[in-house]
């Protein structure tokens, strides 16, 4: 009984030293668990770093690192496309992807996005979403100040110059606004999830009354079409909907 | 005389033969279980000789000897008979399992010392002792039924794979003629794998609760549970045929072990079935080591290797020795990772079990290095569960070096081909990449500026601003342009008030003052007109303006002489020139053709 109230003691002590850790600490500290064997232990840490807000791409890409060492391939299949969408080009992310995403149960044909499609999204997460609105807002203020002038300049070959290069900033300003937009719904309104339960049934209703439609395996990943009560609408890869319970899911 | 010695002799002779063949025969079981009775049984057939007893295993409990004699003399014929026969029979329990050797026993006869032949007993170990069980199961099993069978299981808490040693005991206090229809249930749960077990032949005398009963060991055999659970043994069913005495019975003669030869009997088969048991068996502890192959029980390991030197292309082979008591035959293989290099083929394994769970398993791999060089193997890590300790075991073997030499054979070098084109890289296994080290910036992230209203209002203030400067721009156009106007619309006025007041001053005592005058004039106008500000005035901006409204070279001319002639007069009086008069004639003409021109 003693030893036990030590023990407690001792464990909120440690508790309370590891919550007062900056998070570069806590994130060091991680990594030496890793380097230790102790996946689990890491994975905790990097997950509550992520819980309190920090990002950072390394982060992402550890915690998805010791997630699939201790055997959690949902939570690394959603940590590495998280990484991915701070860093979309990044070899390691996208190899240890791939290896997390063959563990995965379930297989589904999936048709590739349309390539132009593909390259948007690719370009919109070369920066971040700031990055694309401030950029977009100061092109285009520099469009009108080009307007500007070629409004109230007499008729000369600066007037037509200024025409040029208002017209061509605000097109850019556009583009990049578009690309802020996109990045942000990437980001910050991911619509894919990753299933958590180790096994999910979809149904055609929310709630228990619906017919069973088809059976998901943890990591499979879904788009989330409409969210109910505790139910949310999925689609699989391959186009099927159907209702699974909100908490077996993961949004990225 | 001779006659008579003749008969006496021939009436004498069977008597002689018999005295002289003494023979001490032994009857002993081969094999019996540790701590159960048997009895060693020696028959001489003499009656007047000294019996030695055998020098018996020490740690043999003996009881006996059991002596009886009879003497049978029989006439057929008119030829007498006489057999004599001791019968000494010696209850042994031996404590402990293995082999052993009972020497000779001796019997000095009249003549001659015989021997019996040494006779050697293998004791098997069965667990518990199941005369121990008989008492703790509370004999008889049946109050009131005659014949009864038992199935005596050394425990009856056990964990998943672990042995269980039954016994299946057959109790009666009548007699029986025959046994037959053993039928065992389907042992559901359960793997079965009967012992070597003598065949029935005679019963024991065993007294249990003050009634002597006749016991015999049927079956033994061991049973392996497979799933964790209260498991049941169902009944076994065997058909026992019962002697029934036709005539009531001389109570000497109703007794089970000795056959009442001079009663009619008739056999009348009975049914006797087991009580059913029940066996809880445990599940193992989890979580199960990964090198965990399904071995549970008290076992060692040894590992041998053929050779640690060999040429490329032969064969190796290497052993790992699974000894110990347990469920030798579920146990799995062992997984050795040989390194890349030497072909591996699936062991071949052997089983030596000594007719109990206690045994030996071998498991041979055949190993053929293909490349040179030197190669370890590993040692091989074992995991076993210990249902007497309750936690799993592991046993580990040393590893071992292998040098492996030479080129290969003669032959592989001609199939070889002369280009080798090096070989494939050999990929493993497939894991993800490490961790990435060292520091990272971790931000605390922002919301998106996409998401806040006031990112959108800048776009809009933005536009409003640029909307503002145009129209400030415009008025500010508009404005200038409304002044110019203005100033266009006076020149006129202007320039001819300036020629009226030259006039006057025409008149007046300072001629040289009508030239400022008349410059003054003709300056503004044209500043008025040309819309150019006054501080910018000079004779080439007016001659430029001029020329952009088509004025003519002669106007210009004029105005050049004009403009020449006044300041020359201005600051020389005395010179030579038009009058005043004249220059105010003429600028008056020039201003009148401008204006007709400009408007």
């Amino acid at each position: 009984m003693r030893r036990s109230i030590v023990l407690h003691i001792l464990l909120a002590i440690t508790a309370l030293h590891v919550s007062a850790q900056t998070p570069e600490e806590s994130y060091r500290h991680a990594g030496e668990l890793y380097s230790a064997s102790d996946f689990s232990g890491a994975a905790a840490i990097y997950r509550r770093i992520y819980d309190e807000g920090y990002r950072s791409e390394d982060l992402l890409y550890n915690a998805g690192n010791a997630f699939f060492k201790s055997g959690d391939i949902a939570s690394a299949i959603i940590f590495y496309e998280r990484a991915r969408l701070i860093s979309p080009a990044d070899e390691d992310i996208n190899y240890n992807l791939q290896v997390a995403r063959s563990r995965v149960t379930d297989k589904f044909e999936t048709l590739p996005e349309l390539f132009f499609v593909r390259w948007f999204d690719f370009f919109s997460l070369l920066a971040s979403t700031n990055t694309w609105a401030v950029l977009s807002l100061a092109l285009f203020i520099v469009s009108l100040l080009f307007v500007l002038i070629f409004l109230t300049r007499s008729a000369s070959g600066g007037r037509l110059l200024s025409f040029w290069l208002a017209l061509s900033s605000l097109i850019l300003s556009l583009i990049m606004l578009s690309l802020a937009v996109r990045n942000n719904s990437l980001v910050s309104h991911n619509r894919k999830a990753v299933v958590t339960c180790s096994i999910v049934t979809g149904k055609s209703a929310p709630g228990d009354g619906g017919n069973e439609l088809f059976v998901i395996h943890a990591g499979t990943t879904v788009t989330v079409e409409e969210e109910l009560g505790a139910f949310t609408e999925v689609r699989l890869p391959d186009g099927n909907k159907g209702w699974v319970k909100e908490e077996c899911i993961e949004k990225i | 005389m001779k006659s008579f010695l003749m008969i006496l002799v021939s009436l004498l002779a069977p008597l002689t033969v018999a005295a002289q063949e003494v023979t001490v025969d032994v009857n002993a079981p081969q094999s019996a279980v540790a701590g159960e009775r048997f009895r060693i049984i020696y028959t001489v057939n003499s009656t007047d000789g000294r019996f030695q007893p055998p020098a018996f295993d020490p740690s043999f409990s003996v009881s006996g000897p059991q002596t009886s004699s009879s003497r049978n003399i029989q006439w057929i014929n008119g030829e007498m008979t006489s057999v004599e026969t001791t019968t000494l029979v010696y209850y042994v329990v031996a404590p402990t399992p293995g082999r052993y050797t009972i020497p000779p026993a001796q019997y000095a006869a009249r003549k001659a010392t015989v021997s019996s032949a040494p006779v050697e007993i293998e004791i098997t170990d069965a667990g518990t002792v199941p005369s121990a069980s008989d008492n703790r199961g509370g004999q008889p099993p049946e109050n009131g039924s005659e014949v009864s069978m038992r199935l005596i299981l050394n425990t009856r808490e056990v964990y998943v794979g672990q042995p269980i040693t039954a016994t299946l005991k057959l109790y009666t206090r009548i007699n029986l003629s025959g046994l037959n229809d053993l039928k065992y249930p389907d042992f559901k749960g359960f793997l079965r794998e009967d012992i070597d077990t003598p065949p029935l032949r005679n019963l024991e005398a065993e007294v249990i609760d003050g009634v002597q009963h006749g016991t015999g060991v049927l079956q033994r055999f061991l049973l392996y549970p497979q799933i964790a659970g209260e498991l049941r043994i169902d009944p076994i069913e065997i058909t026992a045929m019962v002697q029934q005495r036709a005539s009531g019975g001389d109570p000497f003669f109703n007794d089970p072990f000795f056959d009442n030869f001079f009663s009619s009997v008739t056999n009348v088969p009975r049914s006797v079935v087991t009580p059913p048991a029940t066996i809880r068996v445990k599940s193992l502890p989890s979580p199960q080591p990964a090198d965990f192959q399904g071995a549970v029980g008290a076992f060692e390991i040894t590992s041998d290797l053929s050779k640690t030197e060999i040429a490329v292309n032969d064969a190796l082979t290497y052993s790992v020795t699974l000894k110990g008591k347990g469920n030798l035959n579920l146990a799995g293989a062992p997984v050795i990772n040989f390194p890349q290099g030497i072909e591996k083929y699936d062991p071949k394994v052997t089983v030596r079990s000594s007719g109990t769970a206690a045994g030996s398993k071998v498991f041979e791999y055949l190993l053929i290095p293909r490349n040179t060089g030197t190669f370890d193997l590993p040692p091989v890590s074992y995991t076993v569960f210990d249902p007497e300790l309750d936690k799993y075991v592991t046993l580990r073997t040393p590893g071992y070096t292998v040098k492996v030499t030479g080129e290969g054979d003669a032959a592989d070098e001609t199939v070889t081909p002369a280009f080798i084109p090096g070989e494939d890289v050999k990929y493993l296994g497939q894991d993800i990449r490490f961790i990435r080290s060292g520091d990272t910036v971790l931000k605390s992230v922002p919301g998106s500026l996409v998401d806040r209203s006031y990112y959108w209002l800048w776009y809009a203030m933005a536009v409003l601003l640029a909307g503002a400067v145009l129209l400030f721009r415009r008025e500010q156009i508009r404005r200038n342009a409304d002044i110019t106007a203005l100033r266009n619309r006076r020149a006129a006025r202007n320039a001819r008030k300036r020629l009226a007041k030259a006039e006057t001053l025409l008149k007046g005592s300072k001629p040289e003052l009508v030239y400022a005058e008349l410059s003054t004039a003709l300056w503004n106008y044209l500043g008025d007109k040309l819309a150019i500000p006054r501080a910018d005035m000079t004779r080439e901006k007016c001659y430029a303006g001029l020329r952009a409204k088509n004025a003519g070279e002669d106007i210009i001319t004029e105005l050049d002489s004009i403009l020449s002639a006044s300041e020359y007069s201005r600051y020389s009086p005395a010179s030579q020139g038009d009058s005043p008069a004249e220059l105010h004639r003429r600028t008056a003409a020039l201003i009148g053709k401008l204006d007709s021109m400009l408007d």
